[in-house]
């Protein structure tokens, strides 16, 4: 048990020293006047800003409306994801209908659609949770697409060898086998929820921490506009580490991710 | 126990590492000579610490205590003193099978046409001319470990390290190896300390096998092949092979029993 | 269904031919639609008949505005992606041997990574103006994290034996960075380069679409605003198309660079 909290504590040393270090070299810049304190607020006067904007209830408020449109396109994004990926799959028609348009797709920035969306949709929420449902769905497609291809031919005849009708083999060894790499498809899509929320609110929006940290910027009200950042990347931190922690339960039996632990490297040697 | 003269000596090797938190010991206080053109080869239950030693022999692991020494000359860090050949090969995916033999000599320092011939003198060697240009990926298993033996070959090391070569090789291709690693060996009789479990490996190639017990490894029995050299693939049928191999067998049995009921 | 299961027994020609055409089918499918749509009285503005569409491209071509524009655009993504990818590798690579650089550097960026870095956007533009100089920088900033990540995973990843084969044969620490570590981890990084130049495309549109003087993504928002919506959609297959083309080149010389050397991971898209 001790063991384990002793870990933990040097994982998050080992997270904390380069921030405490950027943090040190940040405030040495603003105070010392090489970058106008304008432009580089000290650090106290960036925590002032934030804990007025929570305290007001107003980063709390732009955050939760830009959280709750990155959720819900999210969410969009992981059943419909989810589903093409299983059709693709399985389905050999409707592989040869649908992958065109994710290879094609995939280098070309689905962001640039967004008037388009404006034009259909509004300027309100909704624009923004279809874009967000449209940009994430693409990886988390791909990645099941690929895991359910990928999943050892052997597992699926052991299932049929004892007598597993379809539906039995699809639900219970198909997708527990594909998990990893769909869980893996839903953590890169994660960030692309929030990217596409922050820019969809910088363009003509009234609310949302996209809005506000430009807004701010614009009224010179610097401290607040870091402020905003770091709500945002707060709530992208937080994010990630439950999707990990999700994913640990789900994937119960596949070692923890890349970014909990860094290997020892061979290279030391 | 036959008396050898010491080209490789390795004096009170010792070697402990953790696991899981508890102390695990490899290898306590052994003692090993090896002469000069001997091949010895060293079988043991599953992780009794053959492959370990090996390694401390090649300089990739740490030894806790002990001294190994080739030639009389000290030896800890890896070097082209000491060839190895790896069981899954460790062949540079990016290079053709000539760019592979010819690695070592590039970090030698020979120019290139110098090199180019030796490489080539060697994939001769192993049968390989045809695919000088071929890259890992696109040849089997043994064509593979061919070009790995050509590798280490290429650079002439003093003495050769070899790690359950052919153990990923299927149990055909396995026989014909081994049949080529002796003829080539015949060529130069190089020094070779061999590790493997296949105990009628052990006995068709080498000289002098070595029994490890079960975890600690220690030496159990320390045999002499009296098999004539060179050895033709008739030989696995003769008696004196069988009984060698009954012999070793028992002994093996014994200790792979022992190293169950210790897990 | 039945042309499918003919298909079966024609030959390999004819089957991928076959499969060639259905790819189409549901981009044809939505010109027509969008062509019909566009005829009737009742249609909506932003419905722009796909001739109509062409025809502007044409005119734009023709006249040079968009020509302008794309190269605009194009500047800015590719500076931005080879300023960004450049210090991703070289930091991921020096992360990979020097411990002090990893345990700085690693942390960082893993946990940073889920935050977008879009939302510094405004205040690198108060920093740098509305110029090209912020587009890039922000482009930069979002290109370092994937090659970096990327890299220093790709070249952890060395396979162990390969290191000691090298040592075997005398070689020394250096050296063995420049020819074993490197060449091992070039496949992985090309995924870096890959996702990055995906990502230096979505940043650049948001970068322009929020503040910018041309570009496409300026020319979109132009358009909207004159209600021209046919430029718009010019515009936006322009940016598909940088897109999509940029992405095969870096494929091709993906290809060309590893092809045949790493039993299938490069010849794989």
């Amino acid at each position: 048990m001790a063991k384990n909290m002793l870990a933990a504590v040097r994982r998050t040393a080992a997270v904390l020293y380069p921030l405490v270090l950027l943090a040190i070299f940040w405030e040495v810049l603003s105070r010392t006047g090489l970058v106008s304190p304008r432009l580089m607020p000290s650090l106290g006067a960036i925590g002032t800003a934030f804990v007025k904007g929570v305290w007001s209830g107003e980063i709390i408020h732009h955050a939760s409306v830009s959280l709750l449109r990155a959720l819900s396109g999210f969410g969009i994004a992981i059943v419909a994801g989810i589903l093409l990926g299983v059709f693709m799959a399985r389905i050999r028609w409707f592989e040869q209908l649908v992958e065109p348009i994710f290879s094609f797709g995939y280098p070309v920035p689905k962001i640039a659609l967004y008037p388009v969306f404006i034009l259909i949709l509004g300027f309100g929420s909704s624009s923004k949770i279809a874009l967000i449902a449209l940009e994430c769905s693409f990886p988390i497609a791909v990645n099941t697409y690929f895991g359910i291809r990928a999943v050892a031919p052997r597992l699926i005849w052991s299932a049929n060898n004892m007598g597993a009708d379809p539906f039995r083999t699809f639900f219970r060894v198909l997708l527990p086998a594909a998990l990893p790499s769909i869980m893996s498809g839903i953590r890169v899509a994660l960030p692309l929820s929030l990217v596409v929320v922050i820019v969809t609110e910088m363009i003509g929006e009234s609310v949302g921490l996209g809005y506000y940290i430009s807004y701010a910027s614009a009224s010179f009200m610097y401290a607040s506009s870091y402020a905003g950042v770091i709500a945002v990347a707060i709530m992208g931190f937080v994010l990630d580490r439950i999707v990990i922690a999700i994913r640990n339960r789900l994937v119960f039996w596949e070692p923890k991710g890349a970014a909990q632990d860094s290997s020892p490297s061979p290279l030391e040697i | 126990m036959q008396p050898s003269t010491e080209y490789l000596k390795a004096e009170g090797i010792s070697k402990q590492f953790l696991r899981n938190g508890q102390a695990v010991v490899a290898l306590e206080n052994f003692d090993l000579s090896i002469s000069e053109g001997e091949f010895v080869s060293i079988v043991g239950p599953s992780g009794c610490g053959k492959s370990t030693f090996l390694h401390i022999v090649g300089g990739f692991e740490a030894r806790t205590g002990g001294t190994i020494s080739l030639a009389g000359q000290p030896v800890s860090k890896p070097g082209p003193d000491r060839g190895m050949l790896f069981q899954d090969y460790a062949l540079f995916p990016w290079r053709t099978v000539l760019g592979n033999v010819a690695w070592g000599l590039e970090v030698k320092g020979l120019d290139k046409s110098e090199r180019l011939a030796l490489a080539r003198k060697y994939i001769d060697m192993v049968g390989l001319s045809k695919f000088e240009n071929s890259y890992p990926g696109e040849l089997s298993g043994g064509m593979q470990q061919r070009v790995a033996l050509a590798r280490t070959l290429a650079y002439e090391p003093q003495m050769l390290l070899m790690d359950e070569p052919f153990g990923a090789l299927d149990a055909q291709t396995r026989e014909l190896m081994q049949e080529e690693l002796t003829d080539i060996w015949q060529q130069n009789r190089r020094t070779v300390l061999f590790v493997t479990h296949d105990i009628e490996e052990a006995i068709y190639l080498s000289d002098r096998i070595i029994v490890f017990t079960a975890r600690p490894g220690r030496i159990k029995a320390d045999l002499r092949v009296n098999l004539p050299r060179p050895r033709s693939a008739a030989i696995r049928k003769s008696q004196a092979f069988m009984g060698q191999h009954a012999e070793i067998w028992d002994m093996l049995r014994e200790e792979v029993l022992r190293a169950k009921e210790a897990a | 269904m039945t042309a499918l299961r003919k298909s079966v027994a024609c030959p390999a020609r004819a089957r991928s031919t076959l499969r060639g055409l259905i790819g189409w089918t549901l981009p044809v499918l939505l010109l027509v639609a969008m062509q019909w749509a566009a005829g009737r009285h009742d249609a909506p503005r932003y419905v722009v008949a796909p001739t109509t569409i062409a025809a502007t491209i044409w005119h734009l071509l023709v006249s040079g505005e968009l020509y302008v524009d794309t190269v605009a655009s194009g500047i800015r993504s590719y500076s931005g992606f080879v300023l960004g990818a450049t210090f991703g590798v070289f930091i991921g690579l020096l992360s990979a041997v020097w411990r002090k650089a990893e345990a700085f550097f690693d942390p960082l960026v893993s946990t940073l990574y889920p935050v977008p870095k879009i939302a510094l956007l405004p205040v690198i533009i108060t920093w740098l103006g509305f110029g090209d100089i912020s587009k890039i920088a922000v482009i930069a900033v979002a290109v370092f994290f994937p090659t970096f990540i990327n890299t220093l995973y790709g070249a952890r990843a060395t396979p162990v034996r390969l290191i000691w084969a090298a040592r075997n044969m005398g070689a020394k620490r250096a050296y063995i960075f420049w020819h074993v570590v490197l060449p091992a981890a070039l496949p992985q990084i090309f995924t870096g380069l890959r996702t990055g130049l995906a990502l230096s495309f979505i940043v650049l549109f948001a970068a322009e679409m929020v503040g910018s003087h041309n570009g496409l993504g300026d020319l979109i928002m132009r358009s909207q605003d004159a209600m021209r919506y046919d430029w718009m959609y010019a515009a936006i297959l322009a940016i598909g198309l940088l897109g999509f083309i940029s992405d095969r080149i870096l494929l091709a010389v993906r290809r060309k660079l590893l092809a045949n050397k790493y039993s299938g991971e490069a010849n794989r898209g």
